[in-house]
Formats: C-alpha cells, structure tokens, sequence
C-alpha cells in the first residue's frame, strides 16, 4: 500500500510539465484554455461557482467587518 | 418630404416650425405630451394615434437623425418589425431595407463562427433582422403619423423647463416665435441619450462609461458584398483590433474600426486614415465613396425610475448601452410599444393609473438585461486586463477546434425581446412571454396574424376561449377585452398554444403588445375575470364601466 496515490502524482507533474518552455504569457493562456477546457468538462454551474468561490478564498485576504 | 440620397450624400427634410395655438394666447388641454422625435417618441405618438389618443411630439431639431450625425441604430430586430407591422410601416421598412440573417465572426483572416438566424425557423411573419438607417425609419414613422392624424409635430421646439402641475405636468418650451408654456396630462419622456428632464426631477442615472473609441464610415463600394453581419475580433487591416462590416439601404456600407485608446480620435477617424484601413481590407486597387464618417464611444446608464408620477421615460434617455447586438433603438421602441397601450388605457379609464409602473418595472428589468448582455459584449471586444485579455485569446484559439468555444465568442448577442417573467401582469402559465407574429385567421374571417388580430383588438386584450358562452362574452362589456374562440383563428390555434407554453383548447390571454399575460387550463369566468382585474389594476371593478353588466 502506498500512503499517496500515484496518479494525483503524475497528474500534478504533468500539468507542471505542461507550461514547460512557455512564457509567462504564453502560460498565462494556456491556463486560461485549461480552465474553459476543464470548465467545459465539468459542465454544471454551481460546482463551478463552488470552484471559484474556492479559489478566490486562498487568493484573497478575507475583509475585516 | 422624404429622405433623398444623390451623389454619396443624404438630404434629410426640413420639417417646418409652426406657431402652436399657446403662442396666441391660447391653452388647449394634451392628454399626452412626447419629448423627443427618434424611434421611441414616434413609436409612441404611432401607436398611441392608433389606439385614439391624442399626442404632442416635441423635438428641438427640425428633421430625422440627428443633425450632422448619421445613422445610429442600423438592425431592426424581428420584434421591433413586428411592432411596425401592426403600426403599418412594416412594408416601407422591408422595401427600403437589408434583410439579413447569417453572421460571420474572423479572428485574424479566419472565420471562427458562423450563425443564421434564419435556421431558428420561427413562424413569425418577419424575419430575424433588416438593416436600414435610421433616419429613414424615423421619416416613415412621421408620415405615418401624419396619416393617422392626431398626432400634433413641433419641431424647433425644445423643453426648457418642466414642473408639476394640478393634474399633470406644466413644460416651458422654447421655439423661433418665443417661449410658451403647455399643460399635459402625461408627459412621456424619449429626449435621447442626452435628454436633461430626468435630472431636472431629480432621478439619479447610475452606469459607467467605455473605455472604448470606434469609428464610423458609410461608404459604397465599387463591389458587391454579401449582406452579412461580419465582425472581426482582430482584424490584421486594423492592427488587431476589431472591426464591423454591415450592409445598409442604397448599397451603403457601414465600416466600424475599433481605435486604439491612446490614438488621437479627429486623426483616427480622418478619412486619409478610414482609406489606408478600407485599402488594406479590400486592396490597393479599391474605388470606393465614403458617405459619412464619425467617431463614438458608449456608456452604460439606467435611470433608476422609469416613472415619476406623471412623468413617464422610455428609449435612451432612460438607459443607454454599447451598440453590439441592436438593442438600444430595439429597446427603445418596445419601450414606446409597452407603453402606449397602458397609458391609453388610463387615460381612457380602462386600468388605474398603477398599471403604468408595470411599464416601469417590465421595461426597467429589460434595459437592465440588455445593458448586462451588451456589456459581456463590449467586455469581450476590449478585454479590461492581462487576464480577461489571456482568456478571450485562449477563447478565440480554442474556437477553431472546440464547439464549446466558439459560444463563448461574443462579438455581440442579437437583440431578441425580453421576457417579462418577473411582472405583476402575469396572472397564468407562459405570462410575459412574447409571442410571434403568427400567421392566422382573424375573427373577421379576413387572413391575418397576430399583429393584425391585435389591431382588430383596438388595444384590448384578446382572450382565446374553447368555446364562447354569455358568461365569458359578458365580461366584454366591463373590462377592456375581445373573447374569441380559437376556432375561429384557423389551424394558427396550435402554434398560438405553443408559443405561449399551454396546450390547445387552454385559454390563452393576449396582451395589446403581442405578449402573453397567461393562459389557463380551466379558462372559466371567475378565472379570467379575476385575471382581468389583475391586467387593469382594479381590484373591484373598473374605473369607468362601473358594474354595467351584459344581462
């Protein structure tokens, strides 16, 4: 038994392996070709809207009230 | 008087000032005052004559367009032909127009979308879209207007000041003979984008402006084109940036250049600059006369109140938006058509006053769609950071390929009417939906369709029975509308029922403005009186026909 699993392994290389060689702005589109490609695959808007919303909790200091 | 067109150049008509009855002295009571001469006011000052009332149409110029300005709405969308057709301009308007239908969208030199409007199949009478200017339009509905009479044109006559009165509205108005001062029951604001009455009462405007410049040249080529919507994304004739082919009357070309932000606008729209673009498109060997040029931006506004007592707003003066998708004049004239049948039934004593903020509610949720819409537009054709910019070329990249991309390119969504769904009028199932101009047999026996069944309705509502009865027909005599038993509108009755969601043999109520109130499956007298009640805002009985009853 492994205590990680392999492929969550190989898929994070590949998607690091993937901006290979780019610029940052090449970079810059190819993710944004990935999230429509992704965004496309995943089809329905609440869990994309739940996938926003969770990225922009790690990106953005929460206000102060 | 009509608009002429020799040698690359339009003539608009002069209309003549007339001195009006209060510069003598005179105070003749107007049930309806109409600001503003464009498609909305006389869309207005159209319908409201066809459905007897009285109007006054104010405008500060003396011709159609605005001065030195030329077209600026060019796409008559289907519901807006709809509209015309029952006001009785539709014919000029297809005689003089483009139809069109398919749209092509190029990144670069390559065509990445393809749409045809035509392939919706609707059974509608008039087509997706015909391209015409404006000022044409405009000089059909005055002598349209004039046809129909009761309609009072003022031109040179501009508002200079406006308070409430007992009763109504007082407006001071300046012309060549001097300033008078006019009494109107209602006044139904459509001054344009730069109309000054809303701020003169005290209603805030909230929007934002474009960082965006474009512009404008009408030119005639020395070949032929197809008429088809064309957009560029990035066009390599225009440093990569977008562009706008569209065909208008008199094989007059609209061109539109996105500009670069930074770029001097008078030396960009030049038209030594307009010519090294239109060569660079179509070859150095190009002959072409430019009719018209000019440069323009946009804002996107909305009045917070369409309605303020007496004082009602519709077309640009109330909300102004980019221009991709047709749907500033579009809107503008079903604002005008939303409103006419109201504000005659109020002023004929058909509904309470209320009803009018239906106008206001139904017209203000659509300028509100219509301003997000085309600003998603006007967001994809000038992206607002690195971010927005990666995602629209990795948007445009992917469309080559993927079915799924090329729906998100949006060079524009064509102006379509907007469903009411959130209005206090809809009292059924398929309430507030518009409905097509069906082909169908009038009550009459005469071949018609819906725009016609509406005008044999003289701006009452059509309720479409399985069978008439004296209990349903005696609801004629107390509220404003027309029982017809579907049998008599021919084999059109199925398509009715499926345009307004219900199944045939269901009642259906039909709106002056070719919208569904609501239909009901059990369509019996409690029913649709109740429903009437709610269409008049009238929770007793009706204003004027107090209880008479058919016995």
């Amino acid at each position: 038994m492994h205590n990680y699993d392999p492929a969550v392994d190989d898929w994070y290389e590949e998607l690091m392996n993937a901006h290979r060689g780019l610029s940052d702005t090449q970079s810059q589109r190819f993710d944004a070709a990935l999230v429509l490609l992704l965004s496309n695959q995943v089809g329905e808007l609440p869990k994309l809207r739940n996938c926003l919303d969770a990225a922009r909790a790690v990106v953005l200091v929460p206000e102060k009230r | 008087m009509s608009v002429s067109f020799q040698n690359g150049r339009y003539t608009l008509p002069e209309y003549p000032f007339r001195a009006p009855p209060e510069l003598a002295g005179a105070q003749p009571p107007h049930p309806v005052v109409i600001v503003g001469a464009g498609l909305a006011g006389l869309t207005a000052a159209c319908a409201l004559a066809q459905l007897g009332v009285p109007t006054v149409v104010l405008d500060e110029d003396n011709t159609v367009g605005a001065r030195g300005v030329s077209s600026r709405g060019v796409s008559y969308a289907r519901k807006s032909l709809e509209i015309f057709d029952r006001l009785g301009i539709y014919r000029r308007i297809l005689g003089k127009g483009v139809r069109w239908s398919i749209g092509r969208t190029y990144d670069g030199d390559e065509q990445v979308v393809e749409f045809d409007l035509a392939a919706d199949s609707s059974a509608s009478r008039q087509p997706p879209f015909i391209n015409l200017q404006q000022f044409y339009v405009e000089s059909f509905l005055i002598e349209r207007a004039t046809e129909l009479g009761n309609v009072d044109l003022r031109w040179r006559s501009k508002v200079i000041g406006c308070e409430s009165a007992a009763q109504g509205m007082k407006l001071w108005i300046d012309t060549p003979a001097g300033v008078y001062t006019l009494f109107a029951d209602w006044v139904v604001d459509c001054s344009g984008a730069r109309g000054v009455l809303a701020e003169t009462l005290g209603i805030r405007r909230r929007g934002t402006f474009a960082n965006d410049r474009w512009c404008i040249a009408d030119v005639i080529f020395d070949r032929p084109l197809p008429a088809e919507r064309c957009t560029w994304v990035a066009a390599n004739f225009n440093d990569g940036r977008a562009a706008w082919r569209h065909a208008l009357a008199d094989e007059v070309w609209r061109l539109d250049y996105q500009l670069d932000p930074q770029a001097n606008p008078v030396e960009a729209s030049s038209e030594a600059a307009i010519l090294g673009r239109l060569r660079s498109q179509f070859g150095s060997d190009l002959h072409c006369r430019i009719v018209w040029t000019g440069a323009w931006s946009y804002r996107s506004e909305c009045l917070e109140r369409f309605r303020m007592g007496r004082v009602l707003f519709a077309g640009d003066c109330a909300h102004t938006m980019s221009p991709f998708g047709g749907r500033g004049g579009n809107s503008g004239i079903q604002d005008a058509d939303n409103l006419a049948w109201k504000l005659a039934w109020v002023i004929q004593g058909k509904a309470d006053a209320s009803l009018l903020d239906t106008y206001a509610d139904e017209r203000r949720a659509a300028a509100l769609e219509n301003i997000r819409i085309a600003e998603r537009s006007g967001r994809f054709l000038r992206p607002a950071s690195p971010a927005e910019q990666a995602y629209r070329d990795a948007t445009l990249a992917l469309a080559r390929q993927h079915a799924f991309a090329r729906a998100l390119v949006n060079t524009g969504r064509m102006s379509l009417p907007n469903a009411y769904s959130g209005s206090r009028l809809n009292v059924g199932r398929g309430g507030g939906r518009s409905i097509p101009n069906l082909p169908l047999t009038l009550p009459d026996g005469r071949e018609g369709d819906v725009a016609q069944l509406m005008k044999w309705a003289r701006g009452d509502l059509v309720a479409v029975v399985a069978e008439e009865s004296a209990g349903l027909t005696s609801l004629e005599a107390r509220f404003p509308v027309r029982i017809v038993a579907g049998a008599r509108l021919g084999e059109a009755r199925a398509a009715l029922a499926a345009a307004c969601d219900c199944q045939e043999g269901d009642l259906l109520l039909l709106r002056p403005d070719h919208y569904c109130a609501g239909t009901f499956e059990r369509g019996d007298v409690a029913a649709l009186e109740l429903a009437l009640r709610t269409l008049t805002c009238t929770t007793t009985t009706p204003l004027s026909t107090t209880g008479t009853r058919n016995s």
